[in-house]
């Protein structure tokens, strides 16, 4: 029997998938030309100035390659099957994946804002997206994490 | 017994109503209460919402801090009242400063280079980009010596390319200027944004004119400026000098705001001062032997006259 509200796991995979398709487009966008990206290039929206700034790598990898392994991983983790188990090391894991990701997109907003002084739309989508997953996975972390004496 | 039973199913009822509720507009289950799993239980839904809202405060920290240094950098580089600074730099500054003798001369162009006039005024062409870090620095001196001159409307400010050497250079930009004045003509081009693009280069701004693009190939030339062939900025005075390049070291620029620099021009004492506002009564001279000394109440000044002669 499933733990959390019903509509945590088709809004989950949802905003998995939203951020895979955004990512996906900016990993294509990374290894072709930024200028595939529907995006404007002006004042602060300027998404090929923050895709070819020094900090579109991370430790040598790209970050939409990152970004992109992140949501298939999390993709997975938010499979109706994946929220009804009963095994905890996979709740763990998309707890733990949230943090990690939402810690990494802060690190990434704060570079747009401060560092490269520009923002990518598509690249905010896939943060979105990202805080949406972390939320999700902290708001159910305690019911699903529980040992038996406490639920 | 019978008792007892029917108090434990009406609070198993209890726990399975409030259940329900918690699942239907939270994403969490809630425990029952009273127990000390349910107390642990709420506390650590409590520390869910706090590191959401943590997220939360965070990002709108960023964005907020992000705005409204937004706003402060728009108003430091592109307050008409900044900009006022450098076209009105007061005479007795300029008169203090002089011409240093550490300046670089100013080449000279060959007797008999043809004219550059356009509707009977002389013609001081200036070839240059956004994103150049010399052209940052010479965009300063070039518009104090032309404000003399005549007057600018529209200056616009920018700042040098963040991935250059002296990356940001605050400066102004000739990029939907006009200038108009009684003596000359001031033909100028910003050719590109300091945005750069994937391929290494900077996004284009404005092309050149025929006028400009022959000048440009014409005389930007080692030969003729000293400087590398097609350097930018590309300065011609008329038909008298031309040069490529910076003419004063404006190697600190970079660690002052547009604001900053604007304020120290009209203090004598302030080393950006001296820089920048010598190198502009060099350029002045040089638009003095241009327009034939006039107006006589810029080119008299016995500093310009004699930076004229020593040429």
């Amino acid at each position: 029997m499933s733990r959390v509200a019903r509509w945590v796991p088709p809004a989950s995979l949802a905003l998995a998938l939203l951020g895979l398709g955004a990512s996906t487009y900016l990993t294509i966008a990374h290894f072709t030309s930024p200028d595939v990206l529907a995006c404007s290039s002006n004042g602060t929206i300027d998404c090929a100035l923050v895709t070819t700034s020094p900090q579109s790598r991370f430790l040598g990898l790209p970050v939409a390659v990152l970004g992109l392994v992140w949501f298939v991983g999390m993709s997975a983790l938010c499979l109706p099957i994946a929220w009804s188990t009963e095994n905890r090391l996979v709740h763990l894991a998309r707890l733990l994946g949230a943090i990690a990701g939402v810690a990494f997109v802060l690190w990434l907003v704060y570079a747009e804002l401060f560092i490269i002084g520009a923002i990518c739309e598509w690249c905010t989508v896939a943060h979105v997206a990202a805080f949406g997953l972390f939320a999700i996975a902290v708001l159910t972390a305690p019911a699903l994490l529980a040992g038996p004496g406490d639920a | 017994m019978a008792k007892r039973r029917t108090t434990a199913q009406k609070q198993r009822a209890r726990l399975r109503q409030q259940q329900r509720a918690a699942g239907e507009g939270s994403p969490r289950v809630a425990s029952g209460s009273g127990r000390p799993g349910a107390r642990r239980g709420r506390r650590s839904a409590s520390w869910s919402w706090i590191a959401v809202g943590v997220v939360v405060l965070v990002v709108a920290g960023m964005v907020a801090l992000f705005l409204t240094r937004s706003t402060t950098q728009s108003t430091d580089r592109g307050s008409a009242s900044a900009i006022a600074k450098v076209t009105h730099v007061p005479e007795a500054t300029l008169a203090t400063i002089g011409i240093p003798k550490n300046l670089p001369t100013i080449p000279r162009l060959p007797a008999g280079t043809p004219p550059v006039v356009r509707d009977g005024k002389p013609v001081v062409t200036y070839v240059g980009a956004e994103y150049c870090p010399f052209c940052a620095m010479e965009r300063w001196p070039v518009v104090i010596a032309l404000s003399r001159f005549g007057t600018f409307s529209n200056l616009g400010t920018t700042t040098s390319a963040a991935n250059d050497i002296h990356p940001n250079t605050p400066t102004l930009t000739f990029h939907g200027s006009t200038y108009t004045s009684d003596y000359l003509i001031f033909s100028a081009v910003e050719t590109h944004t300091n945005k750069p693009t994937s391929n290494g280069g900077y996004t284009t701004l404005d092309p050149m004119t025929p006028e400009q693009q022959r000048l440009f190939e014409t005389y930007d030339r080692q030969q003729y400026t000293g400087g590398t062939d097609g350097g930018i900025p590309f300065v011609m005075i008329g038909n008298l000098y031309a040069w490529a390049g910076a003419t004063y070291n404006g190697d600190q620029l970079n660690t002052y705001t547009f604001d900053q620099i604007a304020n120290l021009l009209a203090d004598p004492s302030s080393p950006i001062a001296r820089e920048i506002d010598g190198a502009a009564n060099q350029i002045t001279a040089l638009i003095c032997d241009l327009t034939g000394g006039q107006p006589t109440s810029v080119c008299s000044a016995p500093y310009l006259q004699q930076a004229q002669t020593g040429q």
